[in-house]
């Protein structure tokens, strides 16, 4: 879904917007969760993506995919947790789709860059986050987001990337390792 | 290697999702950061997490929700459309093939041109040896391992090309 999308399919004079049988929310309902979660779900897929543009179609198509679900929840927590879990597993399948037709086509990978307008110490912090997430698999990014950016529990986590808890805490380790190594060398090439 | 977690890593996590610098900690906390590497990198990781997230959430101009949820009720409607036509594709497609079927079969028995033409052909293929053909057309050639090659990489590459086509962007 494209952001340039037109609304020509709705007519004038059409009632005012109720609640679609076929989604899970009213119009309220969705806009006071959206104002609370789309946010921070949007800066988990542009950073396990490292893509904005791809963030922003995976936004809509998770919070698509999220009303219409059938899956009954239980509170704000459980329809957050089911968010990012949408989420991961778009931001899975676009990966394996890229890199399929990478793979076809013989294509390089275009450069990825999430830097914004905005300069200063904190844009170059997270542009350096970003490089060195680069050189991690969509997996780690998405594990390692999860866990330091959102606190995410070990279960949560688990959950949302279909892996066991059991696994995760060794994963996780490693892959924060492997980060943090990354980020100690960028640190070094910045100082020198 | 010990995998195993330090037992200070759940304050070191506690204090960067609170978006506490370390000048903020307790300085037994601070001191035990410095000399052990695991929650060194803990820190170092959270850090730049706490950052990145920050300058994501101040600086991201997303669509607003009531444009979303616009958004997500007409391709809801557009979907159930498409869904509540598909039987009836189904059966306009069988009704179509079925059709075609019997003008086939009845062109068939009643046409002496396609019945003569048929038999002709069965006949060829009766008669002719297939392996002598592909001797034949191999000899013609140059490089008849090719030939082998040229029909791996259309049975290869077709179907991914069918699949990327019809793969939504």
């Amino acid at each position: 879904m494209s952001r340039d999308t037109t609304f020509d399919g709705l007519a004038d004079g059409e009632p005012a917007l109720a609640a679609s049988r076929d989604l899970v929310m009213d119009e309220d309902a969705f806009c006071g969760f959206y104002t609370r979660h789309a946010r921070p779900l949007w800066a988990f897929l542009v950073h396990v993506t490292g893509d904005r543009q791809l963030a922003d179609d995976l936004l809509q198509e998770t919070f698509y995919r999220f009303l219409r679900a059938a899956a009954p929840y239980e509170n704000e927590a459980h329809r957050r947790h089911s968010l990012f879990r949408i989420a991961a597993n778009l931001a899975r399948d676009a990966h394996r789709r890229s890199a399929v037709r990478r793979f076809i086509t013989f294509a390089r990978p275009a450069p990825e860059s999430l830097a914004g307008a905005d300069p200063g110490p904190a844009a170059e912090r997270a542009a350096d986050l970003a490089r060195a997430l680069k050189s991690l698999k969509p997996r780690e990014r998405a594990m390692l987001w999860l866990a330091y950016a959102e606190g995410a529990s070990h279960h949560e986590i688990a959950a949302a990337l279909g892996l066991r808890p059991s696994s995760l805490k060794a994963l996780l380790f490693r892959a924060r390792r492997k980060l943090a190594s990354l980020l100690a060398g960028a640190s070094d090439r910045g100082v020198s | 290697m010990n995998e195993s977690a330090c037992p200070f890593e759940s304050d070191v996590l506690l204090a960067a999702l609170q978006s506490r610098p370390l000048a903020d900690l307790d300085p037994a906390l601070r001191a035990h950061i410095r000399l052990c590497p695991a929650c060194s990198g803990l820190a170092t990781v959270t850090a730049a997490f706490d950052a990145a997230r920050q300058q994501a959430l101040s600086t991201t101009i997303l669509p607003p929700a009531s444009l979303v949820w616009r958004r997500a009720r007409l391709r809801a409607r557009h979907e159930d459309a498409q869904a509540a036509g598909r039987p009836i594709t189904a059966v306009q497609v069988l009704a179509f093939a079925t059709a075609m079927g019997l003008l086939g079969a009845c062109f068939g028995a009643t046409s002496a041109t396609f019945q003569r033409v048929l038999r002709r052909a069965v006949s060829f293929f009766a008669s002719s040896d297939l392996g002598a053909w592909l001797s034949s057309a191999a000899a013609h050639c140059p490089e008849p391992s090719l030939l082998l090659w040229a029909f791996l990489a259309l049975a290869l590459l077709l179907p991914a090309a069918i699949l990327l086509a019809l793969t939504a962007d």
